[in-house]
């Protein structure tokens, strides 16, 4: 009780004396977590959008209702037959719309609005080669219509062929250069907040030089002398995070709360989506804490 | 209770500080190392309390190889076992005298009541039994000597190793300061205390040990300065 008592009692005067330096190791270290919250968030909406409009694959097959076991085992024979086909994999219509209520769970109204039986069956197919979706095309009967211009289908059972390979190529590619950017921003900002951490470590432990040296001389142990800078910078990193997470919640409901109802089938990230995000952005934050520690004491405390 | 054997000392710009030097100290004993400046006395205490490593030989307190202690656990217990005392006092000047002895207990994680019978009972035993509340700055340099003293040894410690000090103070005030490690000395503990100052050591007919260049150069029991 009395140890840890002094611990926080030598962490808060740590960080009033530090003051201005403590407060920059703080707005760094949350400058960097926000922004690696950031590059989080980003790569989980975009991948809501990409699973809502293309549900990861390339190609969906759409199934007149009703439909048969025998159509869908005829289907995916067929299909796996094809070199250009990796994996087949078959939806049926409640899974349909049980994903498609569970992907707008946040828009009440879109779900309302669908009757469930407008949502299909289907079969999702992931190709090997996505520059050979005209095989698939070809097994499914699928040509245009001479008069309407229409594709239409031939093989039995099949109501509908869509290649989605073109948007999720695009949409990954989006999600992968926007994530990447942000957070190689946020990496750089991490290494700032580190030093910056280990800096207000450093000056505390020079300030309290004297104090230092009559410890080790009496033989406190290292962890002894240390453990207090250590909170300190943990502390500081840890203000940075919860900075960060409220600032993350403050982003979802002044951006992407607008955006609901304003751009129909769209889903958008959800708080418990951000809840999943915080963990990370706290691991993160003692991490910086523990870098800072070694690299700031590394010098000052060989016995 | 200490005993230096063959040690050798040398810092990299190639000064020798200590050349093959061994010495027995046994417990109980009282013993001045005296010497001119560089002579070694310094270095000497500073290997016994590992702040240093020797570059040849062995060092053993209270039958400890010195240098088999770990960092983590071995230094900071061998240094519970030994008080300083230095010329410059090492007081934290924005701690009163009470907080000066209590925080050495402090950190080494001493409970609270602990500190609260030991550092009242030991600025008694040294004569500050009235100043505990008073700041260093308020005291004079005899007194402030004493607070040190008081925090080398509120945790009982086996040896007391005390480097100049009498340094900063006048003849009166020295000769109660060498009173006072003369007592700590009678209750069992082991002192050894480098010294310029020639009338204490005259005055005191202790063990003198006298280095020169990093040699031991005389080692008389009941001995004067020169």
């Amino acid at each position: 009780m009395r140890r840890i008592e002094y611990y926080f009692r030598e962490t808060a005067s740590g960080l009033r004396r530090n003051g201005i330096v403590a407060f920059a190791a703080m707005s760094t270290a949350f400058i960097a977590l926000f922004l690696f919250g950031l590059a989080l968030i980003i790569g989980r909406q975009l991948s809501l959008v990409i699973d809502a409009y293309t549900r990861n694959v390339e190609v969906a097959i759409y199934l007149t209702d009703p439909v048969k076991v025998e159509t869908v085992d005829r289907l995916q024979a067929t299909l796996l037959e094809l070199p250009a086909v990796a994996e087949v994999a078959y939806e049926n219509k409640q899974d349909a719309y049980e994903r498609f209520r569970e992907l707008y769970i946040n828009q009440p109204t879109i779900v309302e609005n669908t009757d469930p039986d407008a949502i299909p069956a289907s079969l999702r197919v992931r190709l090997a080669d996505t520059a050979q979706y005209d095989q698939v095309a070809a097994a499914m009967g699928c040509a245009p219509n001479e008069q309407t211009g229409r594709i239409e289908c031939t093989q039995p059972g099949v109501r509908e062929v869509r290649d989605y390979s073109d948007l999720l190529d695009r949409l990954t590619t989006i999600n992968r250069v926007l994530s990447r950017g942000i957070l190689s921003i946020a990496i750089l900002m991490l290494a700032s907040a580190v030093a910056l951490v280990a800096n207000t470590l450093r000056m505390g432990m020079f300030a309290r030089r004297r104090e230092i040296g009559i410890m080790r001389l009496v033989g406190a142990t290292n962890w002894r002398i240390r453990t207090p800078f250590l909170i300190e910078g943990l502390v500081e990193a840890l203000i940075g995070a919860g900075l960060a997470i409220v600032a993350l919640f403050m982003v979802k409901v002044v951006f992407i709360d607008r955006l609901r109802g304003q751009i129909a089938f769209l889903p958008l990230v959800r708080n418990a989506d951000l809840l999943a995000i915080a963990p990370w952005i706290v691991i993160v934050a003692a991490l910086i804490a523990v870098i800072a520690g070694l690299i700031g004491m590394r010098r000052f405390l060989d016995v | 209770m200490i005993s230096l054997q063959n040690v050798s000392k040398a810092y990299p710009k190639g000064v020798t500080a200590l050349d093959d030097v061994s010495i027995e100290v046994e417990k109980g004993e009282f013993v001045f190392l005296v010497g001119p400046s560089g002579s070694g006395k310094s270095t000497s205490l500073r290997l016994l309390t590992r702040e240093e490593d020797p570059t040849g030989g062995e060092v053993y307190v209270a039958g400890k190889n010195l240098a088999k202690l770990s960092t983590w656990g071995g230094v900071p217990k061998l240094r519970r076992n030994i008080g300083c005392v230095f010329q410059d006092f090492k007081l934290l000047q924005d701690k009163t005298v009470f907080e000066n002895v209590a925080f050495a207990l402090e950190v080494i994680g001493k409970p609270k009541h602990v500190i609260d019978q030991r550092v009242p009972e030991i600025l008694e035993y040294v004569g500050l039994g009235d100043k505990l509340n008073n700041f260093p700055d308020e005291l004079s340099g005899g007194e402030q000597q004493r607070v040190s003293i008081a925090r080398a040894c509120v945790n009982r410690p086996l040896v007391l190793l005390a480097d100049e000090p009498t340094g900063n103070l006048d003849p009166n005030t020295s000769v109660d300061i060498m009173r006072l490690l003369d007592k700590v000395n009678k209750i069992g503990t082991t002192v050894v205390m480098a010294t310029h100052d020639q009338a204490i050591v005259d005055a005191m007919r202790k063990r003198v040990i006298e280095l020169d260049k990093g040699r031991v150069v005389r080692d008389q029991s009941r001995g004067v300065y020169s």
